[in-house]
């Protein structure tokens, strides 16, 4: 605790001649004006300003940009369709239909994953939500739309492409830091032994009753064998 | 209040029981001690109490801080509808108290005006008219102002549907009846109405001013906001507490952090818990980083308007660096969601220290450039010398806080009278200046910068360099992913926060923090489910944008850009 400084005490209020012949001040603002100019000019890398398109900021690896559906080994969504990130998202911007997996180990899986990236405000929400580690933030924010369809990204648009690098990088997730960090190994992200077909399989032994959703993955004539 | 009521009351609400008692009121009005002491008085006694809490010698409530018009069809053991609950500050005595009048049910909620009391209820009477309905009898002015002038019904009453969408033209704006009157007077000038704005640079956001001139002088005013309303109070009650941190964020986007402290510490105090002193301190530190942050901005938004364009790019670096220490802190730089209910979204770098300090070093030089160039320039002097002269008693019966009350004289900063966090155990100065003119306004925001970068050094040094940032209470702080991906119990924590949020206690509470313009308040109500009833941020610039119509007159539109510059209006936190 301290005390109060009155700042119109310590200024005097009669300006000098030489500030009142405007002058001076002048060439006192312009010598301030001017060192700038001179240090820019022989420091020329450390200018502030970035020539954009060419150079980009750096980033830390904590930027929240566009969202990445991150995969298990075996290049299937980690996403189990639970709805966390689009009930903690403020924005409302996720929308999620959920399917059954022929895998009987990954059991849920999302049919459609979108998010309008204009709804999106960017705020990490849904991937402190997320409690399989599916959806991460990269630093990519370029993002430009020529119509408001356009910026509904689904699933082909966010999920991550094995091999293949991440543009501009890994931003927000669950495990922060800096780059090159790896996160914990997440227990469901192994790949699982049993093949596909495994549902069918217990199906038929009469185990379990499965309707599937989802007439990509599981077509009608799959389920009932022809007699 | 009869005798059986009288439980054991805190001293400043018995002192205030004990000053009523002798008044001819005092047997319809109730004392009650919630967070604040609370006062319940109807409708028709409200004029007698509010000329008798600013009078009183003891009570001398003369800072109006806040209006929020509660809907309490919901809530069952509230004993009418509708309720005005005013926020009300004691320069003098230096301590807050809340009167809620309590209205009768009936055709239309109806209570008096009491802009004549405290000027600053004015604008905060038409907002409770715009989204509430209340008709406050003896208004002079009472439209429409957030909302539309087209707009029907009355969005914040609990059975306005949310979600409703409303298409409105231009053509439906209501402009003041004086606007068209064309008064041609002797000699060459003829009177005018220029309307300025709302997309006009000087206007900083989208505020319209409508101005009659005479010459170049302007001898009424009008602003007419809410081109930026965005539901703000209507979204939070179908949202869960967490989920309004982002919305916070856009009140005040310059200073985005501090909205965020602000809104959370409301939340934590009603739900009792303590946050570890390392986060604590480091929401303080990037709270006052934020605040250079929102002076840099006004002061070099304010001087390109009155033709100092050099001096925006030398403030404006600091501000990149300080969003650069954001952005490696939480991911964003405008708006930072950093802060959670019960602590921090995740720990701050390791190099934050040392970044931390960096900042301390470089922004000096950059305030000693903006002085140099403008602090004894004749030019800048001649402009905002003199110019926008509020006297402490204006400003104190327009409501005013931060910067622009402590411009005129009136040392209150909240953090000096009501030290959160660790505020009292740091070495700095409340800024003060006696001229309360455009000029005292930007010496006070510049010395405010210094003062906010002595308090971060201090901080700084306290700050231990390892511990937790967040409460380790499960029922608020998702438990460590870890936790969550291995442990059922963690993932069942996990799930309860995030698909029904925290349970907030029952009740009710104003808490407020020095904003980087002024008092910042948040009046929250929860009925004990995952969102808030109800929620009424205290915008600071709000009672100075009311006042603003007032202060121009009589003065050319050149002056009216400075003082619109120095009062810093940020469009997100006024129309909410």
């Amino acid at each position: 605790m301290s005390g109060v400084v009155d700042v119109s005490a310590r200024d005097p209020k009669r300006l000098t001649v030489a500030e009142r012949l405007y002058f001076p001040e002048i060439f006192r603002g312009m010598a301030v004006t001017m060192r700038h100019l001179l240090r820019n000019l022989v420091r020329m890398s450390r200018l502030p300003t970035i020539l954009y398109p060419e150079k980009k900021r750096d980033y830390s690896g904590r930027f929240r940009g566009k969202h990445i559906l991150t995969t298990r080994d075996d290049g299937t969504l980690k996403c189990v369709a639970c709805y966390m990130c689009a009930q903690a998202c403020p924005a409302e911007c996720i929308t999620i239909v959920a399917g059954e997996h022929p895998k009987l180990a990954y059991e849920k899986y999302p049919v459609v994953f979108d998010i309008d990236m204009l709804r999106c405000v960017y705020c990490g929400f849904c991937v402190d939500a997320c409690p399989k580690d599916a959806i991460w933030m990269t630093r990519d924010y370029e993002m430009a739309f020529f119509n408001r369809e356009e910026a509904i990204f689904g699933i082909n648009k966010l999920a991550a492409a094995p091999g293949l690098p991440v543009k501009d990088g890994y931003g927000y997730r669950p495990y922060y830091p800096g780059d090159g960090t790896v996160p914990p190994t997440d227990a469901s992200a192994a790949p699982v032994p049993p093949g596909d077909g495994e549902r069918f399989r217990i199906r038929e032994a009469g185990l379990v009753t499965v309707r599937p959703s989802s007439p990509q993955l599981m077509p009608e004539d799959a389920e009932t064998p022809p007699r | 209040m009869t005798v059986l009521e009288s439980t054991a009351l805190s001293p400043e609400a018995e002192k205030i029981r004990g000053r009523i008692a002798a008044t001819p009121i005092s047997e319809r009005v109730e004392v009650l001690d919630l967070d604040l002491p609370t006062l319940e008085v109807g409708p028709e006694d409200w004029i007698a109490l509010a000329r008798f809490l600013r009078d009183d010698p003891e009570c001398r409530y003369d800072l109006f801080l806040d209006l929020a018009s509660v809907d309490n069809l919901r809530r069952r053991e509230r004993k009418t509808r509708y309720e005005a609950v005013v926020h009300l500050h004691s320069i003098a005595h230096d301590r807050h108290v809340r009167v809620k009048v309590v209205i009768p049910d009936g055709a239309e909620p109806t209570l008096p005006s009491v802009h004549d009391v405290w000027p600053a209820a004015n604008w905060f009477e038409r907002e409770a008219y715009d989204l509430m309905g209340f008709r406050f009898t003896g208004h002079p002015n009472l439209r429409r102002l957030l909302c539309h002038d087209a707009f029907v019904g009355h969005p914040l009453r609990k059975d306005y549907a949310p979600g409703q969408r409303w298409f409105f033209a231009e053509e439906d704006l209501r402009m003041p009846d004086w606007a068209a009157e064309t008064d041609e007077r002797a000699g060459h000038f003829e009177t005018q109405t220029l309307s300025i704005g709302p997309s006009h640079p000087a206007t900083h956001g989208v505020i319209h001013l409508i101005a009659r001139l005479d010459g170049e002088r302007i001898t009424r005013a009008e602003t007419q906001i809410g081109y930026m309303h965005r539901c703000f109070e209507k979204m939070s009650e179908t949202h869960t507490w967490n989920q309004i941190i982002p919305y916070c964020d856009r009140l005040n986007y310059v200073s985005a952090m501090i909205n965020g402290v602000g809104y959370v510490k409301t939340v934590e105090r009603m739900l009792g818990i303590e946050i570890p002193e390392r986060g604590v301190l480091i929401r303080t530190i990037l709270s006052e980083f934020s605040r250079i942050m929102d002076h840099c901005v006004n002061i070099g938004t304010n001087l390109v308007d009155i033709g100092a364009l050099t001096n925006f790019w030398y403030l404006y670096q600091p501000r990149e660096n300080i969003y650069s220490l954001l952005e490696a802190c939480c991911g964003a730089r405008l708006t930072v969601s950093y802060v959670r209910v019960g602590g921090l979204a995740i720990d701050v770098p390791e190099d934050f220290d040392a970044r931390c300090r960096e900042l301390l070093e470089s922004i000096p030089k950059f305030l000693e450039d903006v002085d140099r160039l403008v602090t004894r320039n004749r030019i800048v002097r001649n402009r905002l010398s003199g110019t926008g002269v509020v006297t402490p008693e204006q400003a104190i019966a327009w409501g005013f806080t931060g910067p622009v009350l402590r411009s005129t004289g009136v040392a209150y900063d909240v953090r000096r009278s009501r030290p959160y966090d660790f505020y009292d155990r740091f070495d700095w100065d409340v800024a003060i200046s006696r001229e309360g003119d455009n000029f005292a306004r930007y010496s006070v925001r510049m010395e405010e910068m210094r003062q906010s970068l002595k308090i971060i050094r201090q901080a700084l040094d306290i700050l231990p360099a390892k511990g937790p940032v967040s409460s380790s209470d499960w029922h608020v702080m998702l438990p460590p992913k870890d936790a969550v991906y291995h442990d059922m119990e963690s993932l069942i924590y996990h799930f309860k926060l995030i698909m029904e949020g925290i349970r907030v206690p029952k009740g009710e509470r104003y808490d407020w923090i020095e904003g980087a313009n002024g008092e910042l308040g948040f009046y929250a109500i929860s009925e004990g489910s995952g969102g808030p009833y109800r929620l009424k941020p205290r915008p600071p610039c709000f009672p100075m944008m009311a006042a603003y119509e007032h202060m121009i007159v009589g003065g050319p539109i050149s002056d009216a850009v400075a003082t619109l510059g120095t009062l810093n209006i940020i469009a997100g936190e006024l129309e909410r």
